[in-house]
């Protein structure tokens, strides 16, 4: 039995950010790197599983990114995970979700979970689609929004809450194999004590490159994703202003901004 | 006085022999007792982990003498027990020796050697000297039986704040029933022991041997008098005396025999407990080896042996009970009742033979002798119970290891562990960006240099509160001003500071804590200066007596004798004295962590205030509450804050103007306290630096203006 939890590491902004000279993202220099919010949860609902102890259930965690990524998968193996993998190569700079979706399908192939778990979205990108598009790519039914779980390891099927608008829970039962990505309050995540972070340190952090799961630099990348950033920008504020005077300098004033935006 | 060999006491004067024979078998029997007793404490001390404390065993014995000699810890806060604990002592003491000079002679020199020595003039010395101990020792008694029944201290109470009535250990009325067959046993042997002395007197009252002497033993001859007049003779007096002696024997053999299993064995582990004492209890919390898998205590053979004979030298007299913050105001914890607890949990699983298996051994929990999370979690490290206990028992570094164990289990409040996790990723508690962490100096008329680039005097670590709390933030300011009117140079480590560690140690995150200092270590040793100073506390602490075992040694000292130094060179010039009637409140960290008591009060005299002490100043300084990592714990609702009761406390002082404080967490929590307490507009909270500043620069800060 095994469990295969997605995560990845997001970045958070510092006050006082700049945007990258490129446009197409915030300057590293004022990003703050952490393990997203919604994988918490999804790997404590793995771990709940994994010690609820009615059989012998393997935790693996699995993230796309660069090296600073090991110290959020330290973090993981900290809470109590197997295993950790981390896939990179350069060419994967700038995959959008669906392509990331691709590569973790590749190793979802290669390690043969029962289940994965994904966050719902990543705090930083917020595509809320890369559970999703795994599951597309192995062709397994998946839930997304999951509130509740109520899974026997080994079992055929799963019953999922599905958290919809409006308060309003849907109760689903799914087939297993399934990718469900969960959502924030599903449980209590634990505490990755510091000096448990630094004992995972001893754990082996399996580095994958695209080859060693069957891809190649033309599955991933900007060229290879079906969406990519254009620009990356804070919208100008304080557009709105009083237009003062008699009614006539007021229609006045109007024309002169509508002809300024136009360009006139 | 008469040196002849006649002069001496009877001994077995007409027992039959197989009497002396079934004496001395009771006697070996009561002795075997008594070492199987010491054998099992023992075996439980060696079941604990090691400790390092076998150094400088010399110096650690003649601390422990002077210790009980003076009975020094002993009369503090409680002079009439401390003193009449004192007449028992010596009491029991000399009459220790008294029989040991007996056995001396009578058992070993005579038959060996054929040497006597007591009779004469020693013999009525020794009896003198007896005498007044026995008399001293039921006296003391006499005054602890009635400090028990009828002084109803609170301190004596044994119910507990942290079990429910009903719960099997909830009053520990058995605590109780020992204390009482203690007294009482101890007492009747004295008494006894007089009255046996008055028998013999009437009983040999014909030999002038001894009754001619019988006023060097004041006590029984005043009783033999007395005696006599009820009309007791000398035959009477023969024919009592067998079924009194064998009373008085039998019940002293019974008490020694007790000693290991009962209460009296504080004789033996109080004593020890001192000798072990570690003089920077919680001052310097324990560091996790670093090949130890889990950090903290989770199971009772976690512990040290050090650990389990404190323990057992607890003579639960409730001293720490008292003088503890979170008990004062209803949290559910008594440092005595911890220390209780796991002295119970570790004579019920560690006494066997066999040691039970791992799970029984699990010290957390809601069963009998289990400590509660809600107990270890309302401690705020403020160290009053470790200073205050006669007997060197050493609570805080206890709570701590376990609270360890409960951070790795994740099992805390959600708000700290949100604070640790900030504390990780920013560090500071603040959640702010490195980068903004010397924000406060923009507002400043001139630059200050940054240490990490030249080298400096002062390096001037400035820690979280100081530097982020807008309210602290002014105090910062004024404090960089009063450096640089005075002309010292001085530096920051700007965004390179990282909160000290003082209380993420003190919450038990030993990881964050070693990450931390060694950050902030490396970052100092990079830099050049000759010491460093601090308004903070709780970085003056950790970084004083906790990095070195880092690694990280380095002068330090709090402002406030930086300052005074300043005054009194002249490098601070004060234009204006103040006259305000004001109050101090010792900061944990400075008194009683690390004994700066004296330079705040002196400089508040040097400014001219009138300085008016709370009831507990000074070692018995009341905790604001904030210690511990308590400040990001919220507080229950319903239920007093310990700033609330310090702020009662400062409010029955008539005419008090100013409430004056020298550390950033003071100043936040009463100012809290002082607008929830209902004492705004009669008295207001100052950082002393405040309270300098309106000296030095004939300016009152805008929106603090102190009514006068």
């Amino acid at each position: 039995m095994k469990i295969l939890v997605a995560v990845k590491q997001v970045a958070a902004l510092d006050e006082d950010f700049e945007i990258r000279a490129d446009e197409k993202d915030v300057d590293e220099d004022f990003l703050l790197y952490d393990l997203n919010e919604w994988d918490d949860f999804s790997l404590e609902e793995a771990m709940k599983i994994k010690e609820a102890g009615t059989t012998e259930v393997e935790v693996v965690v699995v993230s796309v990114g660069p090296d600073r990524v090991d110290e959020s998968l330290r973090k993981c193996l900290a809470k109590g995970a197997d295993r950790a993998i981390r896939v990179w190569d350069d060419s994967i700079e700038g995959s959008d979700a669906i392509a990331i979706g691709r590569i973790l399908a590749a190793i979802a192939k290669k390690e043969a979970p029962d289940m994965i778990f994904a966050g719902v979205q990543s705090s930083d990108q917020a595509y809320a689609s890369t559970g999703i598009s795994t599951a597309a790519y192995l062709n397994w039914p998946h839930a997304a929004v999951v509130a509740d779980l109520q899974y026997q390891p080994g079992n055929k099927s799963a019953v999922v809450r599905r958290e919809l608008e409006g308060g309003l829970l849907q109760e689903v039962e799914i087939n297993c194999p399934a990718v469900l990505t969960i959502q924030l309050g599903i449980n209590k995540p634990r505490y990755a004590s510091l000096r448990g972070i630094k004992q995972a340190a001893a754990k082996p952090i399996e580095e994958v490159t695209l080859a060693d799961i069957g891809l190649s630099g033309s599955d991933v990348g900007v060229g290879n994703s079906m969406s990519h950033v254009r620009r990356m920008y804070i919208p100008a504020k304080g557009r709105a202003e009083m237009i003062e005077g008699t009614i006539a300098e007021q229609a006045a004033k109007l024309i002169q901004i509508m002809n300024e935006f136009k360009g006139v | 006085m008469d040196n002849s060999k006649e002069i001496t006491r009877v001994l077995f004067e007409n027992f039959q022999p197989q009497a002396i024979h079934l004496f001395y078998a009771i006697g070996y029997l009561a002795i075997a007792v008594f070492i199987y007793g010491v054998y099992v404490q023992i075996r439980k001390y060696r079941r604990g982990k090691p400790d390092g404390s076998w150094t400088e065993l010399f110096k650690r014995f003649v601390e422990m003498v002077k210790t009980m000699a003076t009975h020094r810890t002993l009369v503090r806060r409680d002079k009439s027990a401390g003193r009449a604990h004192g007449l028992i002592f010596l009491g029991f003491v000399l009459l220790f020796i008294g029989t040991a000079t007996i056995t001396l002679e009578y058992d070993i020199l005579e038959p060996l050697f054929g040497i006597k020595f007591w009779y004469g003039n020693f013999y009525l010395l020794f009896s003198l000297v007896l005498d007044l101990a026995g008399l001293g020792l039921i006296v003391g008694l006499i005054y602890m039986m009635y400090r028990r029944k009828w002084l109803h201290l609170p301190k004596l109470d044994y119910k507990r704040v942290d079990r429910q009535e009903g719960d099997p250990d909830f009053d520990r009325s058995q605590y109780r029933r020992e204390d009482w067959a203690f007294l009482w046993s101890f007492i009747l042997i004295g008494i006894t022991g007089f009255i046996l002395e008055a028998t013999r007197l009437v009983w040999l009252n014909d030999r002038p041997a001894v009754w001619d002497y019988r006023m060097w033993s004041p006590v029984g001859a005043l009783l033999a008098h007395i005696m006599q007049a009820l009309g007791m003779t000398s035959e009477s007096a023969g024919a009592f005396r067998p079924y009194l002696w064998w009373f008085h024997g039998l019940l002293s053999l019974t008490f020694i025999a007790c000693i290991p299993y009962t209460k009296i064995k504080h004789i033996f582990t109080a004593a020890a407990s001192l000798m072990f004492k570690d003089p920077l209890a919680g001052r310097r919390l324990p560091k996790v080896p670093d090949d130890q898998k889990t950090a903290g205590y989770k199971t009772i053979t976690d512990l040290t042996w050090k650990n389990l004979l404190h323990l057992d030298a607890c003579t639960k007299c409730g001293r720490c009970q008292e003088a503890c913050p979170a008990n004062a105001v209803g949290a559910p914890l008594s440092p005595r009742d911890v220390i209780l607890s796991l002295r119970e949990f570790a004579n019920h699983a560690l006494s066997a033979k066999e040691l039970p298996k791992e799970a029984e051994l699990d010290i957390h929990g809601k069963d009998v002798g289990q400590v509660f999370m809600e107990t270890l979690w309302s401690c705020r490290t403020c160290l009053a119970c470790v200073e205050i206990c006669p007997v060197a028992v050493e609570h805080v570094p206890i709570i701590v290891q376990m609270r360890r164990n409960l951070v790795e289990a994740g099992e805390m409040e959600p708000l700290l562990e949100k604070t640790l996790q900030t504390i990780h990723k920013t560090g500071n508690s603040f959640g702010e960006s490195k980068r903004k962490r010397a924000n406060w100096t923009k507002e400043l008329p001139f630059e200050i240099k940054d240490a990490r680039a030249e080298p400096v005097d002062v390096l001037w670590f400035v820690g979280d509160y100081a530097s982020f709390d807008p309210r602290n933030q002014k105090v910062t300011q004024s404090f960089a001003k009063l450096m640089h009117h005075a002309g010292v140079n001085f530096g920051l480590l700007f965004e390179s500071e990282l909160n000290a560690g003082n209380d993420v140690r003190r919450v038990g995150e030993e990881g964050l804590y070693e990450l931390l200092a060694s950050s902030n270590i490396g970052t100092l040793q990079a830099c050049d200066f000759a010491s460093i100073v601090t308004t903070d506390p709780h970085s003056f602490n950790t970084i004083r007596n906790e990095y070195p075992d880092f690694g990280g040694k380095f002068e330090i000292e709090h402002y406030t004798t930086l300052v005074k130094r300043l005054i009194e060179t002249g490098q601070v010039k004060l234009k204006k004295k103040l006259d305000y009637r004001v109050t101090f409140h010792d900061p944990c960290h400075l008194g009683r962590y690390n004994k700066g008591f004296d330079a705040p009060r002196e400089v508040i005299k040097l400014l001219g205030c009138e300085l008016v002490e709370m009831g507990r100043n000074r070692d018995n300084s009341f905790c604001c509450g904030a210690g511990g990592g308590r400040i990001w714990i919220p507080d229950p609702v319903g239920i007093e804050k310990p700033s609330a009761n310090r702020m009662k406390e400062a409010g029955q002082i008539e005419g008090l103007q100013v409430f004056v404080v020298s550390c950033p967490k003071d100043l936040t929590m009463f100012e809290d306290a002082l607008k929830t307490s209902g004492f705004e507009g009669q008295f207001v909270v100052r950082e002393l630096i405040e309270l300098i500043d309106e000296c030095i620069e004939y300016e009152v800060w805008e929106d603090s203006a102190v009514t006068a």
